[in-house]
């Protein structure tokens, strides 16, 4: 009978040992890898976070080619105007994987050429692999002519 | 005086003084390469690989005294290299070519090692050695392939990375670090820089090594039912100098065709044109189109609809992938008759199902009888067809070889991929509804199959 206990005894501080030396263990391998995983996430990307006014090169290119992209935030924006003259801004990352996607003016619609995946002008998925619709964002004119590209989804 | 050392003077005695290395060249020469049942070439695989892996890290170096890595000097070095550099042009070809042809003969590797079950015990480590190292190699084309920073590699690897984020949990996270950012940068291409000349060859060196130690140590795998033979060549010098032969003749074909087509053959996904510099804001063209050997990954991403079964196509598609990848891993535990050295004509025909369940894949996504990408439903049927016809002949001839030079009697995974293949491509029918069919039906028929036959054993090719 003594002798069970004083096995149960070593065997529970044996034990202990263990998920000390397993905690350890564990602590130091974390304190190790947090500042390497910290590193290799990069920062969030920085930019002009209000909205942004477009560059006389890219009105240049929105008037001759009825649309043109974007940085804003970090992200790639597809602003364009629509048959009624409708100035509209779409995210310009397809949902699907991620290519730039393009206005084509001729059939007023929004094509991804990667997979061949086509929006409506309000960036819903009309056909093709993509999906989800493209978030919409604001696009105006503003008073002295020039466009402004706001970063919230209307 | 040691007897076992036949030559004591010079170099060779000087070292075998020192470090004992006639046991070594003993060890070597007693070494043998099995002969038998099977032709020889497939032996000679690995070590063509390793030759191209080679010319790789030679061609690799040169590269990087030039190349520099930036936003604005990536592409412009390349173009350097290619335009200015005496014989830049030619380094920079032979590290494409190379790169092809060591994948490709990867490959070939990777399905005569499966189809003679070369994977058996006690050799389970060679074949997922060999498979990490695929792995790497893959590694290595994608991440070379946007360090020119060109347009189109700048497409291909948004759309690649792209698929990390359907990993659960992590997955954006992933997407992030591997990117170094939201979008594909610079930032992500010095990741992948990083990546293409010290991670990936550091690893390669590990794998390379533990691969051919443990071939070292137990041999190359003799054919199924030929262990009491004691037929073999000489590994050293007999098997060695034909090596050396088969690397001088590689690298004849490599510098030939590196002279004779700088810029690749212009094929799907093997070509290398510099063409113009990568622009983030500039929307994406058709025809955009990773290498060859992901090509199978594009088309199957693209035959899945945007979602299915609460999921988004691409995670499930992806998923799919990963599954196959992985059972391929472990094809040396699934196939149990190889395991208790017996033939397994079954994993023989798993093994060719997969040639063309990728061959069709790889043909669709090469856009394969039609001059552009088509972008409506009625050329894309044509060129489902058209790929169908291929496989399908492709499939007559290995399978008549099969049946009449091999003796194989096993038809029914591969006639599986091939009725799905020709109700596809041939009837219209949509890829993936037909492919689950296909799939439960030979489900069926093999637990039946199975029932039946598990009291009759003994019968099999
Ligand atoms: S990335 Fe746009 S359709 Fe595939």
């Amino acid at each position: 009978m003594d002798s069970l206990t004083d096995n149960t005894a070593k065997h529970t501080r044996r034990s202990f040992l263990d998920l000390l030396l397993g905690l350890g263990a564990t602590g130091w391998l974390a304190s190790v890898l947090y500042p390497v995983i910290r590193y290799l996430t990069p920062l969030p990307s920085a930019g002009p976070s209000g909205p942004v006014k477009l560059s006389g090169e890219q009105l240049k290119t929105l008037d001759k080619e009825r649309f043109v992209i974007v940085p804003v935030q970090g992200k790639r924006i597809l602003v364009f105007s629509d048959p009624a003259q409708n100035l509209r801004a779409l995210d310009a990352r397809c949902t699907h994987e991620g290519c730039t996607v393009q206005y084509v003016p001729g059939e007023a619609v929004i094509w991804c050429a990667c997979h061949n995946g086509r929006y409506d002008l309000d960036g819903r998925v009309l056909s093709g692999p993509p999906p989800r619709p493209l978030p919409q964002y604001v696009a105006r004119q503003d008073a002295e002519g020039g466009v402004v590209v706001t970063p919230q989804t209307a | 005086m040691s007897t076992a050392s036949p030559r004591s003077g010079g170099i060779f005695g000087w070292l075998d003084e020192r470090y004992g290395i006639s046991p070594l060249i003993e060890y070597m020469r007693h070494k043998e390469v099995p002969l038998g049942a099977h032709p020889m070439v497939w032996y000679y695989l690995g070590g063509m690989t390793l030759f191209f892996f080679v010319c790789q890290i030679i061609t690799g170096v040169l590269l990087l005294m030039y190349y520099q890595p930036g936003e604005t000097t990536s592409y412009e070095s390349i173009h350097y290299i290619a335009t200015k550099v005496p014989f830049g042009w030619l380094i920079r070809a032979i590290h494409c070519w190379s790169a092809h042809l060591m994948i490709m003969s990867l490959i070939v590797h990777m399905f005569s090692t499966m189809l003679l079950k070369a994977y058996r015990p006690p050799r389970e480590l060679t074949w997922l050695t060999g498979f990490g190292l695929f792995g790497i190699a893959l590694g290595f084309g994608f991440s070379g392939y946007l360090l020119p920073w060109n347009e189109l590699s700048y497409f291909a690897t948004s759309v690649g990375t792209d698929s990390v984020k359907s990993v659960p949990v992590i997955g954006h996270w992933m997407l992030l670090v591997m990117r170094g950012g939201e979008d594909v940068t610079i930032n992500t291409l010095y990741r992948f820089f990083a990546g293409h000349v010290v991670i990936l060859p550091l690893v390669c060196f590990g794998l390379i090594s533990t691969h051919l130690l443990v071939i070292q140590r137990q041999g190359m795998a003799p054919p199924i039912h030929a262990g009491t033979s004691t037929h073999g060549m000489p590994f050293f010098p007999n098997f060695a100098m034909r090596d050396l032969l088969l690397w001088l003749i590689c690298l004849t074909v490599l510098a030939t065709l590196a002279w004779l087509m700088p810029y690749g053959p212009k094929l799907p996904g093997m070509e290398w044109e510099l063409g113009a510099k990568a622009n983030p804001l500039a929307p994406a063209y058709p025809g955009i189109k990773p290498e060859w050997y992901f090509l199978w990954i594009y088309q199957l991403l693209k035959e899945f609809p945007p979602n299915l079964m609460g999921m988004e196509g691409p995670q499930v598609c992806l998923l799919l992938v990963n599954v196959l990848m992985g059972s391929w891993a472990l094809i040396p535990w699934l196939d149990r008759k190889a395991q208790r050295g017996k033939h397994s004509p079954t994993f023989t025909d798993v093994g060719f199902a997969v040639i063309y369940f990728l061959t069709f894949l790889t043909l669709k996504a090469s856009d394969l009888g039609v001059a552009v990408t088509p972008t409506n439903d009625a050329a894309t049927a044509i060129v489902a067809s058209y790929c169908a016809w291929v496989t399908l002949g492709i499939a007559g001839v290995t399978t008549l070889t099969r049946f009449f030079l091999y003796r194989h009697r096993y038809f029914l995974l591969s006639a599986a991929v091939l009725t799905h293949i020709a109700l596809h491509g041939l009837v219209g029918w949509s890829y993936l509804t037909v492919g689950a069919v296909t799939v439960v039906v030979t489900a069926i028929v093999l637990t039946v199959s199975g029932l039946t036959r598990s009291g009759a054993e003994g019968v099999e090719s």
